[in-house]
């Protein structure tokens, strides 16, 4: 009995001394046994062809089985699951999401509003800094490129750059994959567009993204609706942007029907970097935190470069050499990464607030 | 009837037809186009072999059949006491089986969720167990018109005054009649009862998905969005579902007795 | 059988010799009549339609005027004013309207045709057993379904293009407004057949056969006669399949997504995300849905109990 006591004392004050200090999981037994002691861990917007995260959260269940994994909402933006952390705030049950994937410019913003929580994983120093919270609250997983997913079954000439879809043939043609007044990707999408028209990064480029995309809608080009891998393939928006990672996994679950190409625009190339944080009010915190162990450990990042994302502690790996070649192979071209474009903070920050207020008015696109 | 207006009708119903049929043709057809070479039935291949199809279909059949015991229990004991002793009562209860008709599915899913959230007295979607008992009351509530239609037609036709009667000379106690005189007399009406409640039950999508329950509506809107020809096998294999059921009420209507039985 | 009447009468327990009410006298004296065991046979009933039908509801309602510390307030309605909320409600009345206008104007020409136009009764019935089963198609598989018919891929379209030459595709997208309008008929139509039928049976051929007497021509009964008959249940089943259309989401969510800015899909957003970031103004939103379909449906009701007068 009494060397119960000091286990679980011992425990305790571990997992004190780790959130306190922030320092490494030293004690990660500790840990797993403490999530275990949890059971349960309750995820929010992870499709399972986004990043591989299918094969990701089936070799996490297979490492620790006691462990259940609860999936909320794949269909999530990153502003939908800020908005689930701040709605279940004191629900312990399980629609509270422990742990949340979401745009970098989200990261920020849910620091200041006190919706999430350090921890900073054993592998932290390979994390590069420009992709991480000094302080631990967030920090980078991984990132892609902006690019054109195209039915080639549909399109006949497969547009090549921004200014192409404005092209007459495609008609009731292009989408993109989410809502742009909370999705990141959506947000992006129509960054790169006002980059591509000449717009000065930040506040600029969402402005003219948005001017882009009322002069899309009026020409019947733009398609209101959020596209999906199903209706890439079923022609109802044959033409999307999204993620390269997301194109070229939704290409392979084609499965060759409909034939599909991923084109990387060449007026502009915008890369993305998402991040991965903790809620503040997580009822499983220990589980969240050895998920969080998971994904930045060489394993778990393996798994998101299957996914065809880069993942953030990629040149820690490169140099390492413990990226398979086949691997390397499927990647996107080395070339188009040269050229990305990594927009700050300040100018994600800008051209979102800009974007996400004025959409409704500006762009006016509503299902018609 | 004229002759031109006898073949207006024709043309009317032709067309008619044509507009109902051909989506039915259409998603067929579809569902079988998933490999370029031609017609296959492998979209049904994939969709029978994954894995979550089986969980959600076997996870959304057993909440049907609690909805259908639920749905029992509650409707079968206050028809029979409405007809038997109480005809004052019908109007309250018609009404009562209205309000889910009124009600979209919406609002009954947010009422509860305000109601029975981790800060009410029953913080029933606290729990996995908890979440799944409020889907079944929802269900019940959903099927509830219908239900109670179907066992009141069954009581209709059976002579309840009699038969409660015999019992009590008999000895029964309240509940042995209901269960073991009443209720194998009216088992047709209630299975064709309990055929809608099926049906009802493996389609519904927004009470799931709301309360985050895996059942068999949520996993075909998954797939309708992220994949391209197994959707319509999914819609095919629904329809086929929905037809079975309506077809099984249609065959127990004609085992069902027309008039009370004499034994 | 004479002797054990004779004990039945006196080993006879709760079973009551009949209703106790008389009329005019006070209807509640009956409860003092039913015994404890017929209380606990009501009572499964009577709970779960307060737990699980009356109190969510009024719940609702009250809680849209209620704010977040729980004092009463007009700010949630107030907050309805917003223009999405408003346009969300005006599309939501538009697409309702204009299936339920059309599917019953379909749906009248439809039953009129196969239950007076002179064919064979088989075809009514399976018409009716048809429509009874379509109109509980709606939601995902109906999505479906009309993506393969009508989509740039579907059947259809298809069937233009080789035929016709004609690309639907180049104008009408079936994830669109006036694609789920379409969509919408498919359990509209059924259910307007459905209600209107044993309508249009009670028109009594009697009735022709006096209007013919009287010299009146066909399109004179039907609009003499048989309309003014007729009207009071064509506006019951207008109301209903306006609240049809109001209420149903499984649908618009599979075919257009969350994009389609109507109210039912607006609700489930707000549920599943408080995307109007205001708990009492998704109430609101509720209360006003509740608002719109409990009238449409209280105007069939009252309807259908009236036309139920001249019809039987």
């Amino acid at each position: 009995m009494k060397s119960k006591w000091l286990g679980m004392v011992s425990v305790t004050a571990l997992m004190v001394g780790a959130q306190v200090s922030g320092a490494f999981a030293a004690g990660l037994d500790d840990l797993v046994a403490a999530a275990k002691k949890e059971g349960s861990l309750t995820t929010i917007a992870l499709p399972h062809d986004w990043c591989g995260y299918g094969a990701v959260i089936d070799a996490f269940k297979a490492k620790y089985p006691e462990i259940t994994i609860n999936e909320l909402n794949p269909d999530a933006g990153s502003g939908d699951e800020i908005e689930a952390i701040k709605a279940n705030k004191g629900n312990t049950g399980p629609q509270a999401p422990d742990v949340i994937d979401v745009g970098l410019s989200f990261g920020p913003s849910a620091k200041a509003d006190g919706l999430i929580q350090p921890y900073k994983v054993s592998t932290w120093d390979s994390i590069p800094d420009s992709a991480k919270d000094a302080d631990g609250y967030w920090y980078g997983d991984y990132y892609g490129v902006l690019s054109f997913l195209v039915n080639d079954d549909i399109v006949k000439t497969a547009p090549k750059s921004w200014a192409d879809l404005k092209n007459s043939e495609y008609a009731n043609s292009f989408a993109l994959t989410g809502d742009p007044r909370v999705s990141n990707q959506a947000i992006q999408s129509v960054y790169a567009a006002g980059l591509a028209n000449g717009g000065q990064p930040g506040k600029d480029a969402g402005e003219k993204g948005l001017a882009f995309f009322a002069e899309l809608n009026k020409a019947t080009n733009f398609v209101p609706v959020i596209g999906k891998a199903a209706s890439v393939a079923q022609g109802t928006t044959p033409i999307v942007v999204n993620w390269d990672y997301n194109a070229l996994a939704w290409r392979d679950g084609f499965q060759g029907n409909p034939k599909a190409q991923v084109i990387v625009p060449s007026d502009a190339v915008v890369a993305g970097v998402y991040i991965q944080a903790i809620s503040a009010f997580a009822p499983h915190p220990n589980a969240a935190k050895l998920w969080m162990e998971y994904l930045y450990s060489d394993e778990g990042q393996l798994g998101w470069l299957k996914g065809y994302c880069h993942p953030i502690r990629f040149n820690d790996l490169a140099s390492k050499k413990a990226v398979p070649a086949d691997l390397l192979a499927k990647l996107p071209d080395a070339a188009l990464y040269a050229k990305a474009v990594f927009p700050s903070l300040d100018e994600q920050a800008a051209a979102k607030e800009a974007i996400t207020k004025n959409w409704d008015a500006s762009v006016g696109a509503n299902v018609k | 009837m004229k002759r031109g207006s006898r073949f207006w009708s024709w043309v009317i119903f032709g067309l008619t037809v044509a507009y109902f049929i051909l989506p039915l043709i259409a998603t067929f057809e579809f569902s079988l186009r998933i490999r370029r070479e031609g017609y296959t039935f492998d979209a049904y291949a994939i969709v029978f072999a994954d894995p979550k199809f089986q969980q959600t279909f076997l996870y959304s059949i057993v909440i049907g059949i609690c909805t259908i015991i639920v749905g029992l229990l509650i409707t079968v004991p206050a028809a029979y006491y409405v007809r038997l002793k109480a005809p004052q009562l019908r109007p309250i209860i018609e009404f009562v089986t209205l309000l889910p008709l009124v009600i979209p599915a919406i609002i009954l899913v947010f009422g509860y969720i305000r109601l029975y959230n981790s800060s009410s007295i029953l913080p029933l979607t606290n729990s996995n167990l908890g979440t799944d008992v409020l889907l079944t009351f929802a269900y019940v509530a959903l099927a509830l018109p219908y239900m109670y239609r179907a066992v009141d037609t069954g009581l209709r036709t059976i002579d309840v005054r009699t038969l409660t009667e015999a019992a009590n000379i008999l000895g029964a106690s309240q509940v042995t009649i209901i269960s073991r005189v009443i209720f194998p007399n009216i088992i047709v009406a209630v299975l064709s009862g309990a055929f809608l409640t099926l049906a009802i039950v493996i389609g519904e999508f927004t009470i799931a998905s709301l309360l985050n329950r895996q059942v068999f509506g949520v996993y075909m809107q998954n797939i309708g969005a992220n994949k391209a020809y197994t959707p319509q096998a999914l819609a095919v294999v629904s329809f086929v579902i929905t037809w079975g059921a309506m077809g099984m009420i249609q065959l127990l209507a004609r085992f069902a007795p027309k008039t009370a039985r004499t034994t | 059988m004479a002797n054990v009447s004779a004990t039945a009468d006196s080993n006879t327990g709760p079973v009551s010799t009949g209703p106790v009410v008389r009329s005019g006298g006070n209807p509640f004296r009956f409860l003092g009549a039913l015994s404890l065991g017929d209380y606990l046979a009501i009572a499964p009933f009577v709970i779960f339609a307060l737990m699980f039908l009356l109190v969510p509801t009024l719940g609702l309602v009250v809680g849209a005027f209620v704010d977040a510390q729980g004092n009463f307030t007009l700010q949630n309605i107030a907050g309805l004013d917003d223009p999405q909320i408003m346009r969300a409600f005006t599309i939501s009345v538009e697409i309702s309207a204009i299936t339920a206008l059309l599917g019953s104007g379909i749906g009248l020409v439809i039953a009129l045709a196969v239950i007076r136009g002179g064919l064979p009764s088989a075809m009514r019935s399976s018409l009716v057993t048809f429509s009874g089963v379509a109109s509980n198609f709606a939601g995902l598989p109906l999505a479906f379904a009309f993506i393969a018919t009508l989509g740039r891929l579907g059947l259809v379209t298809i069937i233009l293009k080789t035929l016709f030459g004609f690309d639907l595709s180049r104008s009408f997208n079936v994830i669109s407004f006036w694609g789920l309008a379409v969509t919408y008929l498919y359990f509209q139509i059924p259910l307007m057949i459905l209600i209107i039928a044993p309508a249009i049976d009670g028109i009594k051929k009697e009735w022709n056969e006096a209007a013919a007497t009287l010299g009146a021509t066909n399109r004179q009964f039907w609009l003499w006669v048989g309309l003014p008959i007729l009207w009071p249940n064509l506006l019951g089943s207008l109301s209903l399949l306006f609240a049809n259309a109001f209420g149903a989401i499984a649908t618009a969510y599979a075919l257009t997504g969350s994009s389609l800015n109507i109210v039912p899909i607006l609700l489930y957003a707000q549920i599943q995300g408080d995307v109007l970031h205001n708990p009492g103004l998704g109430a609101a939103l509720a209360l006003g849905m509740i608002v719109i379909t409990a009238f449409a449906n209280v105007i069939y009701l009252v309807v259908r109990t009236r036309a139920e007068r001249w019809l039987r």
